[in-house]
């Protein structure tokens, strides 16, 4: 199996879910962007494991780790995200600012 | 034996002092006749040396102790006792066990069966003042005198600050300790180039190298005057002078101390111990005797119009120094030696006395007091030995002392001494002065202190408790009485023109030096002197009960005119000094403060400028959107993702 059709997928993949954490302003569309990339990353794990006809199957085992952890991340991030509308009735991430030093404020 | 007892002398008193401090807390009650074991102990281990003396002629005991390795001149800590020594620490050890016996009665509290909270370290530190006194006397390297020479300063500076509430005592002990000090600092520069010059610190190695002349002459003159300007310091001469009538804030026992036997006798010792220094360089030597003609009779002009009674007593010791000096630049530290001893015994009852006064009157101005004599008879016929032995009455001890040293300074006058005629002439008619002036505050003291009417004011302007003065407790009269003796006798010992010159002698190689034929190593009166100081102090006595019957029995000093605020004052010497020395260095202080602000603190204060500068631009960047933040950190990633590439 030639290796450019995967590469190629994770690739549309990996761009997708890039523009959906850098444009949108959903903060769940965002989380959505990221489980695409990490997903992507995914796809290329296993398309270079069987490529190298890896022994130890590290690209299987380490995508089974990403896969765990992004079920983590997203667990959290929507839990974040959860709390964040309770507070605010709002997930607009350009919205969310409040950690940033005010303009007034700063060294005297 | 004799080596046991000269390490035991400084060494006994400085034990108790620890001693002392270390159950002070626990058992307040054991201070007193811990402090009082140990000096007397000293006392008769000086006893003990005194008697090895006077019976052999001259001591000369050494203790060579360890030597420290150096690299350069041989410092040993050594110490030696000569005549001098021996018969000093005797005078010491008196002075400081009626001074320890009479404190238990002087720091009692008004009711109180013990004496005060502060007695402990009170005792403590009288005792380590001795310690530090026998240990000047009894060194024999100047490192080890310069040790006891600044413990010395330290404990005057505690004990003058002992009333630390008051303003005054704290600015008393704080003047005491930097004049001092500034005297101090010229003293180690001085035993730096006595001891380089000569190759070793040893006192005995200095003098023996100035006697044969194996020591350059500016070296000789530089460290001699060095030296002078530490004795100038610690015996409160001219220059620095002014920091002892400030003292008297003091309790008055640590006045009695200070004055009598050690701080201010320690310089006089200093010159009797090295004169060959002194006497071999005519230039230290005239700067001696200008020094000592200023201060005896500026001192006791000063007296003459002092409204206190210890200050009276203060300025009087700075003219008695002076006199000390007077006859050690004529070249006779017999002389000195004698009028040191005298002086001792009767400065220190006088100050006893004083203390017994204010004691029970409350206050030490002279205004406050007027005929005690009746009041305090006993008091008043002690204070009157003293006052006649300052005044240099013949059958007291002053007298006789005051007589060598005007012989001594006759002989320089005469050109029979090291000292150029000239300053002898300057030193014996200020020498003469002096003596009329003397007897002049000495009776003036008298007359409102003991004669006249009582002060009708007494308790009503100091809040005093009103009851009649009486005679001070017997742990205060005692020591009194015992000091009268010496105060009253001592002088005898000038009778024969040779037991002081032996008591006193080197008992060493020192005497035969080059010197021998030109130092006065005998005791030498004049007729002229001793007919014409009679007649002064009749002129300056009678003068002044004159003044007192003719002012209505009140202040003589009243006579004076405009001259009283100006003597009163001390001739004004700390103005000039506020003026001069101390404006100077106020306007100095403006140069580092300058450095400090427009110099130092630009650069600190520029790199906190930058920094804050730099974070203003960097800023800009932080928007707080998470998105652009990513967006950065994908454009990071690229960079280096395509330099990466590109290097390849």
């Amino acid at each position: 199996m030639p290796l450019l059709l995967p590469l190629l997928v994770a690739t549309g993949l990996f761009t997708a879910g890039l523009y959906g954490v850098l444009a949108r302003r959903n903060a769940v569309l965002v989380l959505m962007g990221v489980e695409l990339m990490l997903n992507a990353a995914n796809l290329m794990l296993v398309a270079f494991g069987a490529w190298l006809a890896d022994t130890l199957l590290a690209g299987q085992v380490l995508t089974l780790f990403v896969i765990t952890v992004a079920a983590a991340e997203v667990g959290l991030g929507l839990a974040i995200v959860l709390m964040v509308y309770r507070q605010r009735r709002s997930i607009a991430l350009d919205e969310m600012t409040d950690l940033h030093e005010s303009r007034t404020a700063g060294l005297s | 034996m004799s080596a046991v007892l000269v390490v035991l002398l400084p060494a006994l008193p400085f034990l108790a002092a620890v001693l002392a401090l270390s159950v002070g807390r626990a058992a307040p009650r054991l201070v007193a006749p811990t402090v009082i074991t140990g000096t007397a102990l000293a006392w008769l281990a000086a006893l003990g040396l005194l008697a090895g003396d006077i019976s052999s002629g001259g001591a000369n005991v050494s203790v060579a102790g360890p030597v420290v390795p150096t690299g350069g001149p041989r410092l040993g800590i050594d110490l030696h006792l000569d005549g001098l020594a021996a018969v000093v620490s005797f005078m010491v050890t008196t002075v400081a066990l009626a001074v320890q016996v009479y404190s238990t009665g002087y720091l009692r509290h008004d009711g109180h069966a013990r004496p005060g909270p502060r007695y402990p370290s009170y005792a403590a530190l009288v005792a380590v003042f001795t310690a530090a006194m026998l240990l000047v006397v009894v060194a024999d390297d100047l490192f080890v005198l310069i040790v006891g020479w600044e413990v010395m300063g330290a404990c005057s500076y505690f004990l003058i600050g002992h009333h630390w509430e008051e303003e005054g005592a704290r600015a008393a002990a704080v003047k005491a300790f930097v004049m001092t000090r500034i005297g101090d600092v010229g003293l180690l520069f001085g035993v730096f180039a006595l001891g380089v010059g000569a190759g070793s610190f040893g006192i005995r190695d200095v003098t023996a190298a100035v006697l044969s002349g194996r020591m350059a002459a500016s070296t000789l003159t530089a460290g001699g005057l060095l030296l002078l300007l530490g004795v100038v310091g610690k015996s409160a001469q001219f220059p620095l002078h002014s920091w002892l009538p400030d003292a008297m804030a003091g309790p008055t026992p640590v006045s009695a101390l200070i004055h009598a036997a050690t701080m201010v006798a320690a310089g006089v010792y200093l010159v009797a111990r090295m004169d060959e220094v002194f006497l071999a360089s005519s230039t230290t030597l005239v700067a001696l005797a200008l020094v000592a003609a200023i201060t005896m009779l500026g001192a006791a002009l000063a007296a003459l119009a002092q409204p206190d009674l210890k200050r009276v007593l203060a300025w009087s010791t700075v003219s008695q120094l002076a006199y000390m000096l007077a006859a050690l630049a004529a070249g006779s530290y017999v002389a000195a030696g004698f009028h040191l001893l005298t002086h001792a015994a009767f400065k220190a009852l006088l100050f006893l006395c004083a203390g017994a006064v204010a004691h029970t009157v409350g206050s030490t101005l002279l205004a406050d007091m007027g005929g005690l004599r009746r009041r305090m008879p006993l008091t008043a016929s002690v204070m009157a030995v003293g006052l006649l032995a300052l005044a240099g009455v013949p059958p007291l001890s002053g007298g006789f002392s005051k007589e060598a040293v005007l012989g001594a300074v006759e002989e320089a006058a005469l050109g029979h001494s090291p000292l150029p005629a000239w300053a002898g002439w300057v030193l014996l008619l200020s020498a003469l002065a002096t003596v009329a002036v003397t007897a002049a505050y000495t009776t003036r003291a008298w007359l409102l202190a003991f004669e006249g009417p009582e002060a009708a004011s007494r308790a009503a302007s100091h809040g005093v408790p009103v009851y009649p003065p009486t005679d001070p407790p017997a742990s205060m009269a005692g020591p009194m009485l015992l000091l009268a003796v010496p105060a009253a006798l001592l002088g005898l010992a000038g009778l024969s023109g040779s037991w002081l010159p032996s008591w006193l002698g080197r008992g060493g190689p020192g005497e035969t030096g080059v010197f021998a034929a030109a130092v006065e190593h005998t005791l030498s009166f004049g007729w002229v002197t001793t007919v014409a100081s009679l007649l002064l102090v009749a002129v300056g006595a009678g003068g002044t009960f004159l003044a007192w019957r003719s002012a209505g029995r009140t202040d003589p000093a009243l006579h004076l005119g405009r001259a009283r605020a100006l003597l009163t004052e001390g001739f004004r010497v700390d103005e000039v000094y506020q003026v001069t020395v101390v404006a100077a260095v106020q306007a100095l202080r403006a140069v580092p403060a300058w450095v400090d602000r427009d110099v130092i603190d630009v650069y600190v204060q520029g790199s906190a400028r930058t920094a804050t500068a730099l974070g203003r631009v960097l800023r800009v960047s932080q928007l707080g959107q998470v998105q652009v933040y990513i967006g950065m950190a994908l454009a990071g990633a690229t960079l280096v993702g395509l330099a990466a590439v590109v290097a390849r």
